[in-house]
């Protein structure tokens, strides 16, 4: 039984345990306090801040991006388009240790065509090398049985630019690549990801905006290990545009073919609308292996020193040398020194007084008593050294001026080279010298510090095609429309309209006449066409007491040595719709070499529009 | 609490009152509800928490119910007959903490749990609970007064067990254990001379103890205190529960709705991070419920134990409804990060059937302080 002691007891050791709890409680009371404050500040206070907190946690923005816009012909035939390529990559940390795995892929997967040279100069991503691109089904179905026994190597199926020409259009349309550091500084990641393509040349980084379209955004909900769980909303990309190019795919191929990989360039374009309609440049090179949509080498090995990536039909800048001819003799009549008729004697060498230093013209012998027209025909350098030195280079330059030279196109393509058009204020600038006579005489048959693009004495000359006006070179048509207004560039106005056609009678006859220097083109009821040879001086022949000849054998044994070929001209008289201008680098003969090029292109593009 | 005469209490309730089985079954019907509330809750919330794991809710099930029927068993026995049996579970305590740091089971960093076979637990998780009640069963194992030696033992054997969780390394746990075997102590009357001798021993041992421990133990005390310091990524864990109960707002996304814990980006969301997925799905209205189902368990816990008769049933039941408290506390505070991580699980919610079932058998002994009602 329980005494009155124990209650008391009990009593007092409750008293106690109350006391001893409040002390506790006490303490777990600051834990409460301060506990209830965290949780109202958390779920109450920064609600907001921990919301979007929580949705940048979960939530991704997947951009999409839409496949890159499409490359054509007026007439449809695709020149890039994209392709999905199955393509074998290994990491790059593990290739070395991996070479048998590369050896067996090589052996028992990859077709025998596929060179084995060709799997080490593959593009290299940071980390990934490519041993393959582009599988084909074959390949694809070996590949799957052998899988499991090469297990550093794998698939990736990406879409790419390919372009069927493979190397036809390489310069015209360029090539794209990995984003580089560059590009990378002015670019947003969420447009261009670290391993996206990008235009690196040509039409592809000149259009890259309108090719590459807008990407769209999917908003992706991600687990913690970055699982895409679900899309919640889309926002569709902008369609990217495609392109219709000026470009004419049989002139292309037969400039490709006659260049034949020597270095060189063609350029073609209608003087009527400014639509280029062959633009080559030779060598060449592939742009599906730097697209990564075929694998191998861009080059080949025989063109590798010859600079296959240079684009020279718009930024090889060489001397017009003779083609510059028909618009001194142009000047000439405009600034009434001479007329049609006036004749000068041609005794093989120019004198600006007696004893002084010979200019020697090409042919040793000279080419007797000179008009204009015999002057462009049998092209007479002494009847223009003459007229030059008279001409002064201020009217010279001013004049050149206006047809183009020394400035540049604005051709829709980059690394447009400027044309060097001297004048006394230049000289004095890049070379620091005053103007001497002498150089006003070397510019008269386009040698000496002048210099030109293919494109732009193209686009000079369709002044000469166009009586006068210039239309603005262009590669893509921005209006699909029929009745298509081309851009005018330039108007050439001259005093006497006149002097047009005795420049381009004479310009004929270059080929017509027995004696024009590129007669061999003349054909019996063939097209007319206006043409000017030039054979550009890369060695000035300068020491007098050799003779031409002497001189030049001794030149010519080093075959770089040797004179660039040029030919420059329009048909079909009277209505031109095509100025052709071919270079032919240590060519040597303009008539021989270059001419011809441009004859044929000229021919078969009569032909293409009589077709359509 | 009304000061009552010590005489109203056995005297003016009247000898037969009408005979209630549940009364009779369950003893103290609010505190039983409210319990069960809280385990068919964190059932709830496990299935929510565990990538909405069945099998798991289900294991968790068993333990819940196997634990509800020990807890009634043991609601019904008399104190004295297990006092002994509390007493010398320490040992059995003891000896888990010591085998474990031996043959911890593999797959861990650190030697915190036992691998059984069939399933894996820590005797950290008992020893929680096992330390303070045989402490209080060890004090008032006689009816006389508590000696001072008393003091002395049971303020060992809970340094004992606070060392062998320290060496597992768990130092947070190590304190949890440490504050759970003295509040009984404290409780039990301590003597304030005896706190004051404890504290100058502190205070001239301290500088000893810490340049004897050897250079791992101290970089071990060290990086717990350092928040500058994250070895173990805690940093980003708490600033994803955070972000879990802070985006849950008032009323919450939602059950099952959380962003945050569906989608894994709470770590341990089934086990100590269960509170924040709380949060996040039901917000602060949700927490508020919780705190007032976890408030009437503990109203009623000391209830039940300022009413006992016997000392130890009031100090049994005064210790664990602090330990209880200061479990959920410690649990919700590492959570929204105002504390160091510490390893304790929301009692009676976070996934771990060790803990359900020790916190249950707990439970009964503090039912048992209950007379039964005729």
């Amino acid at each position: 039984m329980r005494t009155i002691q124990d209650l008391r007891r009990d009593e007092k050791d409750t008293q106690s345990l109350r006391s001893r709890s409040g002390v506790i409680f006490f303490f777990l009371l600051i834990l409460i306090i301060s506990g209830v404050f965290k949780i109202l500040q958390l779920t109450i206070l920064d609600r907001v801040n921990y919301e979007a907190e929580s949705d940048k946690n979960r939530i991704i923005n997947v951009p999409i991006y839409p496949a890159r816009g499409l490359i054509k012909l007026e007439d449809g035939t695709l020149i890039a388009e994209n392709i999905v390529t199955k393509d074998l990559y290994i990491k790059t940390k593990l290739y070395k240790s991996s070479m048998d795995q590369v050896e067996k892929l090589r052996n028992k997967v990859l077709d025998e065509n596929r060179k084995i040279d060709q799997l080490q100069v593959s593009i290299q991503d940071e980390e990934k090398i490519w041993l393959a691109r582009n599988l084909s089904e074959q390949e694809l179905a070996k590949y799957e049985v052998q899988k499991n026994s090469i297990p550093n190597i794998q698939l990736e199926a990406k879409l790419r630019r390919y372009l069927p020409h493979k190397n036809l259009f390489s310069h015209a349309i360029g090539h794209l690549g990995l984003i580089n550091m560059d590009e990378r500084l002015s670019l947003s990641r969420a447009e261009y990801p670290d391993d996206s393509f990008i235009g690196k040349v040509g039409l592809e980084k000149s259009y890259e905006k309108t090719l590459r379209g807008k990407a769209g955004i999917s908003l992706m909900e991600v687990d913690v290990y970055g699982n895409k769980i679900r899309e919640i909303n889309r926002v569709f990309p902008d369609k990217p545009f495609n392109l219709t190019l000026t470009l004419d795919l049989r002139l292309q191929k037969i400039a490709q073919e006659e260049l034949a990989n020597r270095r060189g360039a063609v350029v073609a374009l209608d003087p009527t609308t400014g639509f280029i309609k062959a633009l080559v440049s030779s060598p060449d090179y592939n742009p599906n292996i730097l697209n990564g949509s075929e694998s191998g080498s861009p080059v080949s090995q025989s063109s590798l020193e010859d600079s296959p990536f240079f684009n020279r039909a718009i930024s090889g800048l060489y001397p017009p040398a003779s083609t510059i001819k028909p618009f001194i003799g142009l000047l000439g009549l405009e600034e009434e020194l001479i007329t049609e008729s006036t004749i000068i004697e041609d005794k093989g060498f120019f004198q600006l007084k007696e004893e002084g230093r010979k200019y020697r013209g090409w042919k040793e012998d000279g080419h007797g008593r000179v008009d204009l027209k015999k002057a462009i025909v049998e092209s007479s350098d002494v009847y223009f050294y003459e007229l030059a030195s008279k001409l002064t280079i201020d009217r010279i330059s001013a004049f050149l001026l206006r047809f183009g030279f020394g400035q540049i196109s604005g051709i829709d393509l980059i690394n447009e080279s400027k044309s060097i058009l001297p004048t006394r204020n230049w000289k004095l600038g890049n070379i620091g010298e005053a103007w001497f006579v002498g150089d006003t005489i070397n510019i008269g048959i386009g040698q000496g510090y002048i210099s030109s693009t293919p494109l732009q004495l193209a686009v000079s000359l369709s002044a000469i095609a166009n009586k006068g006006k210039i239309f603005q070179p262009k590669l893509i048509r921005n209006n699909q429309l029929d009745d298509y207004e081309p851009d005018l560039l330039m108007e050439v106005q001259i005093k006497n309209p006149k002097h047009w056609n005795i420049i381009e009678k004479s310009m004929i006859s270059v080929i017509n006449s027995w004696n024009g220097t590129a007669h061999n083109l003349y054909e019996e009821g063939g097209i007319t066409i206006a043409g000017k040879t030039g054979t550009a001086q890369i060695k000035s022949l300068t020491d007098q007491d050799l003779t031409v000849r002497e001189e030049y054998e001794g030149i010519r044994k080093d075959i770089k040595n040797r004179d660039h070929a040029l030919f420059a001209s329009y048909g079909p008289v009277p209505h031109p719709n095509l100025v052709v201008v071919v270079i032919v680098e240590n060519g040597e003969s303009g008539s021989a070499v270059a001419a011809p090029i441009a004859k044929r292109l000229i021919e078969q593009y009569q032909i293409n529009i009589n077709e359509s | 609490m009304s000061n009552r005469n010590p005489l109203d209490y056995s005297l003016n309730k009247p000898l037969v009152t009408s005979f209630n089985p549940f009364r009779y079954f369950f003893k103290d019907i609010t505190l039983v509800l409210a319990l069960i509330a809280v385990l068919i809750f964190g059932l709830a919330m496990l299935y929510s928490s565990s990538g909405q794991s069945f099998s798991m809710v289900m294991r968790q099930s068993i333990y819940v119910f196997a634990g509800l029927i020990m807890m009634i068993f043991i609601s019904h026995l008399k104190p004295d007959s297990y006092k002994n049996i509390l007493m010398h579970s320490y040992w059995i305590g003891l000896l888990l903490l010591i085998y474990v740091l031996f043959n911890p089971a593999e797959g861990y960093t650190t030697s915190r749990w036992i691998d059984m076979g069939f399933f894996q637990f820590q005797p950290s998780e008992i020893i929680r609970l096992i330390l303070p009640l045989s402490i209080v069963a060890y004090l008032h194992r006689k009816e006389s007064k508590i000696r001072l030696e008393d003091w002395l033992y049971t303020t060992l054997a809970a340094l004992m067990c606070s060392y062998l969780v320290f060496e597992q390394p768990d130092l947070g746990t190590s304190i949890i254990v440490f504050t759970s075997g003295i509040i009984p102590i404290y409780l039990a009357g301590l003597p304030y001379r005896v706190i004051a001798a404890y504290l100058g021993m502190l205070a001239i041992v301290s500088p000893f103890i810490w340049s004897s421990l050897l250079d791992y133990q101290k970089q071990r005390v060290l990086t717990y205190f350092d928040s500058n310091v994250d070895p173990l990524g805690d940093g980003w864990n708490i600033a994803q529960s955070q972000t879990a109960i802070g985006s849950g707002g008032f009323f919450g996304k939602g059950y099952l709705e959380g962003t945050q814990s569906q989608l894994n980006f709470i770590p341990e969301s089934h086990s100590d991070f269960i509170f924040s997925v709380i949060g996040e799905e039901f917000g602060l209205l949700g927490i508020t419920c919780l705190f007032i189902v976890y408030g009437i368990i503990i109203w009623r816990i000391f209830k039940i134990g300022l009413s006992a008769q016997s000392p130890f049933e009031r100090l049994a039941c005064c210790s664990l409804g602090f330990i209880f408290l200061l479990f959920i506390l410690t649990n919700v505070s590492m959570v929204i990060g105002i504390i160091p991580v510490v390893g304790v699980p929301l009692p009676l919610i976070s996934q771990g059937g060790t803990s359900i079932v020790v916190h249950l058998l707990a439970f009964g002994v503090i039912l048992s302080a209950k007379r039964p009602q005729l």
